[in-house]
């Protein structure tokens, strides 16, 4: 048996060796957000996070990824509330078939965790390998860049509404006048 | 079903990994799996039998080191494209490397592709084997009966990237004198498919190039260098006319290989692009 963590559940599953992460994924937990496309990495639909980085999950063997953690697009929303990525991608109508929504998204989620301000040149660099047929790609890139801004106020929304805690307190960087 | 049955094995040391690869038949190592699996699928497309066993270098942590002294960089077979291009060892003539990382495919796949897979992978298409016969890279290899074995990059390719081997890591020489120029051609933006690339590597001595090193990659044949553009440059002054003029002492073999006439215009743009770079890039007001 192996164990699988993806969206922070753990799941014990007997894996064939050659059986993908995608086809783990979509035909034996149902997650189908991750779609299949041209099965040979050069689409990026099937994208899923691994450890906080986009990888292919169509050419990535499930048995390689036990125990890491592995984000999929069903990953993002809490409940009735959508990931910003998500709700920007409805709001500034980023969407048309969808086919290569849940890639795109996931890209641009190891991108803005890391980066919720990027430039117009990083989101093009981070979204390199997704393909969208449909070539509705201004608004794929906005939407981006507007959910990195709304990660961004998030971010700062909490460093203000959480206290920090003693020990994060004490070390964190202080004026130097008060030295 | 993408792949044909097989055994999956995932050692956790280069020991275990070595036991297996003697003891197994038909296995391959898997290292990032961005060319591995890509061509098994295509194999059991063409209903061409597969290997029954693949070992996983993944876990092998011994394998994925970066560090560097005052003389040697070293990077581990199993390092990912995106740690080898984020790391903080690549200065002076390592700094090229940041510019092939960069340059590698798209996104998904440098969080993927591994310097070792894209050196061993016997796929003509890859990108690191003209910077590392460039930077005179040695590889270095282990047998499965644990006896270690160091090549130089070009001699690895000039022998077709042959081993029975695992790769463990490649170290080059820091070098501050060399001045560097790479251009790399992809198919289109987004289905990111090679088509050449080429490396040049030159020491500015007196106003005159010396020990020169062009590198070209043209798809359908190992990386390999031009020695014979490399004699004329050598006894080239640097001037500004120079770029054009060497490409008229191109070693013409390598070019025609198979590659149609836009390709061929493309190397000779390239050529004279990295030229250019290396005049400017060694004095600024050129």
């Amino acid at each position: 048996m192996a164990t699988l963590i993806i969206n922070n559940q753990k799941y014990e599953l007997n894996l064939k060796g050659h059986e993908t992460l995608l086809e783990v994924l979509r035909d034996h937990l149902g997650l189908t957000g991750t779609k299949t496309a041209c099965e040979e990495s050069e689409c990026g639909t099937c994208t899923v996070n691994r450890n906080g980085k986009a990888i292919l999950s169509c050419i990535t063997l499930a048995c390689a990824v036990e125990g890491e953690a592995i984000t999929t697009i069903e990953g993002l929303a809490k409940e009735e509330i959508l990931h910003p990525l998500q709700q920007a991608f409805l709001d500034y109508g980023a969407v048309q078939c969808g086919f290569c929504i849940p890639g795109m998204i996931m890209a641009a989620k190891a991108l803005l965790d890391k980066n919720p301000e990027p430039t117009r040149e990083e989101i093009d660099y981070a979204l390199d390998g997704n393909l969208c047929r449909c070539g509705g790609y201004p608004k794929i890139l906005e939407a981006v860049w507007q959910a990195g801004r709304e990660m961004k106020k998030d971010q700062e929304l909490r460093e203000i509404t959480e206290p920090l805690e003693l020990s994060e307190a004490l070390s964190a960087k202080q004026p130097q006048m008060f030295l | 079903m993408l792949l044909n049955p097989l055994t999956f094995y995932s050692p956790t040391s280069l020991s275990e990994a070595l036991t297996l690869y003697r003891n197994l038949g038909e296995v391959r190592l898997l290292a990032g799996g961005t060319f591995l699996l890509n061509s098994l699928k295509l194999l059991k497309k063409k209903r061409i039998k597969t290997p029954q066993n693949v070992i996983s270098l993944k876990r092998i942590k011994e394998l994925k080191e970066i560090c560097a002294d005052q003389e040697t960089l070293t990077i581990g077979s199993m390092t990912v494209i995106n740690d080898l291009f984020n790391s903080p060892f690549l200065t002076d003539n390592f700094a090229i490397l940041r510019t092939v990382c960069r340059n590698i495919s798209t996104q998904p796949i440098r969080n993927m592709a591994t310097v070792g897979g894209n050196l061993t992978c016997r796929y003509t298409w890859t990108e690191m084997p003209a910077v590392m016969i460039g930077l005179e890279a040695d590889l270095h290899f282990m047998g499965s009966q644990g006896q270690s074995q160091i090549i130089s990059a070009e001699e690895f390719f000039r022998n077709a990237a042959k081993t029975d081997k695992i790769l463990t890591h490649v170290t080059i020489k820091k070098d501050k004198k060399a001045t560097l120029a790479y251009r790399r051609v992809k198919k289109s933006p987004y289905v990111d498919i090679p088509l050449l690339s080429v490396f040049v590597k030159t020491y500015f001595t007196k106003d005159r190039f010396t020990n020169t090193r062009v590198v070209v990659n043209n798809c359908v044949a190992f990386a390999q260098r031009d020695r014979v553009l490399e004699d004329f440059l050598n006894q080239s002054p640097c001037s500004n006319g120079i770029a054009q003029e060497a490409l008229g002492h191109l070693n013409q073999a390598i070019y025609q290989t198979r590659s149609s006439d836009y390709k061929q215009q493309m190397f000779r743009v390239s050529i004279k692009s990295a030229i250019e770079e290396l005049i400017q890039n060694r004095n600024p007001s050129h």
